[in-house]
């Protein structure tokens, strides 16, 4: 261990005396810290990234063209200038990743106060029955501990705590939300009213979406948060907390309890554990002494992301920590993705208006071939959705007119009037099912700027998602000739066509829960097996990866895991 | 333009000013042009000094955004960029010329920057300046700038329409295409191109009432066209 060097903010978290360790900011541990300091615990907060303050530093109403390269994507912010992410992204300086011979994995990681949840795509569909049960249905992967029931009640108060706009559309595996829940959806673009009718009349189901921005006041003595007001890209973070962040939500309502400290810079290093087996305390580096520091605590819960937690249990010891299933790094999944755009004549020269809305599409195609899937009338096992989109958009670093412009002078003039906002774009979002080749482990050579080994991955899908990206991209096609357009995105076969792994950035799975010691690293309340007073949070805990976008549920699981362990440590059980 | 955006621009103009080539060896920036370009159609083989400027970082400043990277063209090329874009978008009732915006400053500030999607478009850019330049040369012994008007349309004429490249001309023909992409992104990202297409968001509201009658009346009577019924708001 390097030599303690003096830290007043080490020294503070120090006499706080934490009762829990909560490592991580985002989705998961601004739902941890919040939970437990609400039941009265004492959270100490370690965020590996910087500090943020989303109200001084997002650049909300700015222009395009006054960001260089008119804020396009770069190496340096791939999700343009204006993202409201700090010091992530695909490559951390200094904190390498490795892929295996053969194996191709994107790992978007974030280094900031809130984590992804400053820039995420807030699309919230709700996981259904039979997602928690999808071996029982198809015999592939594993059913979760837990049903849809169980975790049901959770599911409508994350939504009523993190405010989701949208509407019950009573569909096969799509639950409701129960009375009172959701905030009122946004009325349709016409080119998503464009996509219904092409998609309707294929009978496709095309649905008001469920987004976590606010259509309605969330007044709060401390953490007011406003309704949209319909402006500004919802990734460039969120000033008036309409946009779901936990920095404008979340983080603030736990300091406001009292109970919570929050130490950012600081890199967790390690789960140390003593006596009986339980955790101590975690060893954390300060980014930017490098030194390495220990603070303890009755009971930590890790929320550092999937693959960081899995890295964090490796690096604890010699065989991972909670690591006697082998499970620890395995079954690691993301959500399969390919985009199909198409130009439709029939849009050309629209008559104008504000087409900015929410941001967020305001329409979704969920997955509707449960019942062929079950009669086995499709080649593949598991469902996918569209996120639709297309618009009167921001003009950017793009052409307005998507490359259809031709020629020059007059001419070309008329032809940004004519194709601006005449295309649209069908995104799959589809179901991976875990497979023995897709996992991370430690790499036995690479190690990170504090000296931690870092993590190599290995990835393969199957021809289950093959198949299900070419259904995707087949029925996409159809959508769009059927509103007699022509399909802009090339022809590709699914194994070139499908997103690399991780490039969704749904990975989960790495620590998943189970119903015995055996087959998994945690139970259901995401306590793992072997040290009872450490408990996981975030998305690594996940059993199978339904095409649902995950961050609602991961912090539906956050919160029922953290009642029971709020609820262990007040009856002295921890 | 604002005067935020002017600033901006003109530090980075002083900043590759003082790098100009036309003034200084090729060693400290001038593009070596390798081939004789001086054959109609032939494409110059450029040998261009690598940009080895940083990028704006992980972590930039959002609120206050600046280019940290100088710009590196030459006040020829400037001069040829801001002719083309004027041609290329020329003024009429909705808006200005290009040319009377700096969009020749933009497609400076995009080929100077060190991405690397940014120095494939600089090596594209910069020998197609220089084909162009050669093209007028040899076609009417006058550099592109000074040729007349409808010299230089004779050269865009082989090179501009999709299904009307001179055979041969394949590689100027995707120099014009990068290049109009960056024109007309440049252009219509201002306030003045933004208006002339009709973008009218970015504008906070306490309501988003949806699609008014016309627009949807629009795309109702396209529907029938394609023989599907009509929908709601």
């Amino acid at each position: 261990m390097p030599p303690h060097k003096a830290s007043p903010a080490h020294d503070a978290a120090i006499n706080f005396e934490p009762d829990a360790i909560v490592v991580g900011s985002g989705a998961a541990g601004s739902m941890a810290a919040w939970v437990l300091a609400r039941a009265g615990i004492k959270v100490l907060v370690l965020e590996a990234g910087r500090d943020y303050d989303p109200v001084k530093e997002n650049a909300m109403l700015k222009w395009n063209w006054q960001a260089p390269l008119r804020a396009g994507s770069t190496p340096d912010k791939h999700f343009g200038f204006y993202d409201a992410t700090a010091d992530g992204g695909w490559e951390v300086p200094g904190e390498p990743y490795t892929n295996a011979p053969g194996s191709v994995f994107k790992w978007w990681r974030s280094r900031m106060l809130g984590g992804r949840t400053n820039h995420w795509g807030r699309h919230v569909p709700r996981f259904g029955p039979y997602d928690f049960k999808s071996h029982s249905r198809d015999g592939l992967g594993m059913d979760w501990p837990i049903s849809y029931d169980d975790i049901a009640p959770w599911y409508d108060r994350t939504e009523k705590l993190i405010g989701v706009s949208g509407a019950n559309a009573g569909l096969e595996n799509h639950p409701d939300s129960s009375p009172g829940v959701l905030q009122p959806p946004t009325p349709p673009r016409i080119n998503e009213l464009a996509i219904k009718a092409g998609a309707n009349a294929l009978g496709i189901p095309c649905v008001p979406s469920r987004y976590a921005v606010l259509t309605k006041d969330i007044p709060d003595d401390n953490v007011p948060r406003q309704a949209c007001f319909y402006a500004s890209p919802c990734g460039r973070g969120c000033a008036i907390g309409a946009a779901f962040q936990s920095t404008t939500s979340l983080l603030p309502m736990a300091m406001a309890t009292g109970k919570v400290r929050i130490l950012t810079d600081a890199m967790a290093s390690r789960v140390v554990t003593g006596r009986g087996g339980k955790a101590t305390g975690v060893e954390y580096f300060d980014r930017h002494t490098g030194a390495n520091h220990f603070i303890q605590a009755r009971a930590v819960v890790l929320a550092a992301s999937a693959c960081e937690t899995a890295r964090l249990l490796l690096n604890s010891r010699d065989d991972g920590l909670a690591n006697s299933s082998g499970q620890v790094g395995k079954n690691l999944v993301d959500t399969t993705g390919t985009n199909v755009s198409g130009h439709i004549p029939a849009l050309e020269n629209r008559p104008r208006y504000n087409e900015d809305g929410k941001d967020v599409a305001h329409l979704y195609i969920p997955w509707w071939l449960y019942k062929e899937q079950a009669a086995g009338k499709l080649d593949f096992p598991r469902g996918y959705h569209y996120e639709i989109g297309g618009r009167f958009g921001a003009p950017g670093s793009g052409s307005p007119a998507a490359g259809l412009e031709d020629g020059y002078g007059a001419p070309l003039k008329e032809d940004a009037r004519r194709y601006y906002g005449a295309q649209i774009s069908l995104t799959v979002r589809g179901e991976m099912i875990p497979n023995a080749d897709s996992y991370c482990e430690l790499d036995p050579e690479a190690k990170d700027r504090f000296g931690l080994p870092v993590l190599r991955f290995h990835w393969k899908f199957s021809d289950h998602e093959y198949r299900q990206i070419a259904h995707g991209i087949a029925t996409a096609r159809a959508i769009i000739e059927k509103l007699g357009g022509t399909v802009l995105t090339p022809r590709l076969p699914p194994e070139e066509a499908i997103a690399v792994g991780g490039w969704i950035i749904h990975e989960v799975g790495t620590t998943r829960m189970g119903t015995a010691a055996g087959n998994s690293v945690t139970d259901q309340f995401g306590r793992t097996w072997e040290v009872d007073n450490l408990v996981i949070a975030d998305g690594g805990v996940f059993t199978s990866n339904a095409h649902k976008n995950p961050t609602l549920t991961i912090m539906a699981l956050a919160w029922r895991s953290m009642d029971h362990l709020a609820g262990r440590m007040r009856k002295g059980e921890i | 333009m604002s005067g935020e955006i002017n600033r901006r621009v003109t530090l980075a103009w002083v900043a590759g000013a003082t790098a100009s080539p036309w003034l200084v060896d090729s060693a400290q920036g001038a593009p070596v042009i390798t081939t004789d370009a001086a054959l109609p159609g032939t494409w110059p083989n450029m040998e261009l000094p690598p940009i080895t400027a940083k990028g704006y970082g992980s972590d930039p400043n959002l609120v206050d955004p600046t280019v940290p990277w100088p710009l590196t063209l030459t006040p020829a090329q400037r001069a040829m960029l801001k002719t083309i874009a004027g041609m290329m978008i020329p003024a009429d009732s909705h808006s200005p010329s290009a040319a009377a915006l700096p969009i020749d400053a933009f497609v400076d500030e995009w080929v100077s920057a060190p991405y690397p999607q940014q120095q494939a478009d600089r090596a594209l850019i910069l020998a197609g300046l220089a084909w162009v330049d050669a093209e007028a040369k040899t076609r009417f012994a006058a550099d592109f700038v000074s040729a007349g008007d409808t010299q230089r349309r004779s050269i865009f004429d082989d090179i501009a329409w999709r299904e009307k490249v001179k055979p041969g001309y394949e590689m100027p023909a995707r120099f014009f295409v990068r290049l109009r992409g960056l024109v007309m992104s440049g252009f219509y990202s201002l306030p003045e191109g933004m208006k002339d297409i009709g973008y009218m968001g970015n504008a906070p509201s306490t309501e988003w009432p949806g699609p008014p009658a016309n627009a949807l009346a629009h795309l109702n009577a396209a529907l029938a066209g394609l023989g599907l019924p009509p929908v709601k708001s």
